[in-house]
């Protein structure tokens, strides 16, 4: 990277708006500690946010690069392939396994649904599927979570969450059927 | 944090190793992706973990304890469920936040009710993609059929709790 590009970047990224309204916030909450709890106070709290960030940053540099090798070796298309070709408690299994390894954000589960919802997938296996995304997601979990709130905290939530896609399935038929029947 | 750092780099080997199979993968490309989607987050995280560590010391923290901590027990949880899904915006917001409250008192099950009910009912998450993608009658009946997992997942986080 030149000089020109680096500053480039810079520019890019210190104006844009999430940056600021978080610089606007740390010095906002900042200046409000320093204000009401004093400089002692002030001081603890910088030095353990400049720790953590410390920290943090290589976990996630490294967790980024395990969610490209993922999208490297587990394409969107496979993953659509796959719960497009099940159906039944083989397809619920194959939702949540989809759910929990579908590498990126919203930007790429979103779509899957609408695609295999379109293609004829029922309504309660694109609901096992988005709650399992959702709560079990490891790309959120490695990326967000881990870093943020430790593997204890972590491992915690998954073991109560791993039941979390089949009662939403459970639910979700529950729904369709007495609808139908209501029909 | 030392063992965040240990699970990652197992899982980043295995990966590596698993591609290095395959001759389609490259290693260099998934690195610069990797620091590509890292740089915009360079500027942001330090500012929003920041904040989140001065937001911590403001927030009451005999409020937090009382009403979301570990003898909140089962009010902390239904509590924690309902904010949840008002927690506003994505992960760069959230994550702070839920840190700001954790180093204030919160209990483990009350957190896990506050992240299985943002991560499953958030409106900013449904307004900005499932909405507009799935349509409105698909998105009542999920949030129906996914109304009650916070409060579950909160509730055999405290049972778990409870047992050892």
């Amino acid at each position: 990277m030149n000089l020109m590009s680096l500053f480039a970047y810079v520019k890019r990224e210190l104006f844009d708006p999430s940056t600021l309204f978080f610089i606007a916030l740390a010095l906002a909450s900042g200046a409000a500690l320093w204000w009401m709890k004093g400089e002692e106070v002030f001081e603890l709290a910088a030095i353990s946010g400049v720790t953590l960030v410390v920290m943090i940053a290589p976990i996630m540099l490294i967790a980024m690069v395990i969610s490209g090798y993922v999208r490297q070796l587990l394409p969107t298309a496979v993953v659509e392939r796959w719960l497009g070709s099940e159906s039944g408690l083989r397809g619920l299994a194959v939702a949540i396994l989809g759910g929990i390894v579908t590498p990126g954000g919203p930007f790429a589960a979103f779509p899957l649904v609408v695609g295999f919802y379109r293609t004829g997938a029922s309504f309660e296996i694109c609901v096992a599927y988005l709650t399992a995304w959702s709560v079990l997601g490891l790309n959120r979990v490695l990326i967000w979570e881990l870093p943020f709130l430790g593997v204890d905290f972590v491992l915690t939530r998954l073991l109560v969450s791993l039941p979390l896609p089949v009662i939403a399935w459970m639910l979700a038929r529950l729904l369709v059927r007495r609808r139908n029947r209501n029909a | 944090m030392l063992s965040a750092y240990f699970t990652l780099i197992t899982i980043l080997s295995c990966l590596a190793l698993i591609a290095h199979r395959k001759h389609q993968v490259s290693h260099k490309e998934v690195v610069s992706k990797g620091v590509a989607d890292t740089l915009p987050l360079l500027f942001r995280i330090p500012a929003a973990i920041l904040a989140g560590s001065f937001l911590a010391e403001l927030i009451p923290k005999a409020y937090v304890v009382a009403l979301l901590g570990d003898s909140s027990g089962l009010q902390g949880i239904l509590l924690a469920s309902i904010l949840g899904g008002f927690l506003p915006g994505g992960p760069m917001i959230a994550f702070p936040l839920l840190l700001a409250l954790f180093k204030a008192g919160m209990g483990i099950p009350q957190m896990i009710a506050l992240l299985t009910a943002w991560l499953l009912l958030a409106f900013h998450r449904i307004i900005a993609f499932e909405l507009p993608m799935l349509g409105s009658r698909f998105v009542r009946r999920r949030l129906l059929a996914c109304l009650p997992l916070p409060l579950l997942a909160g509730i055999a986080a405290l049972a778990a709790d409870n047992l050892f």
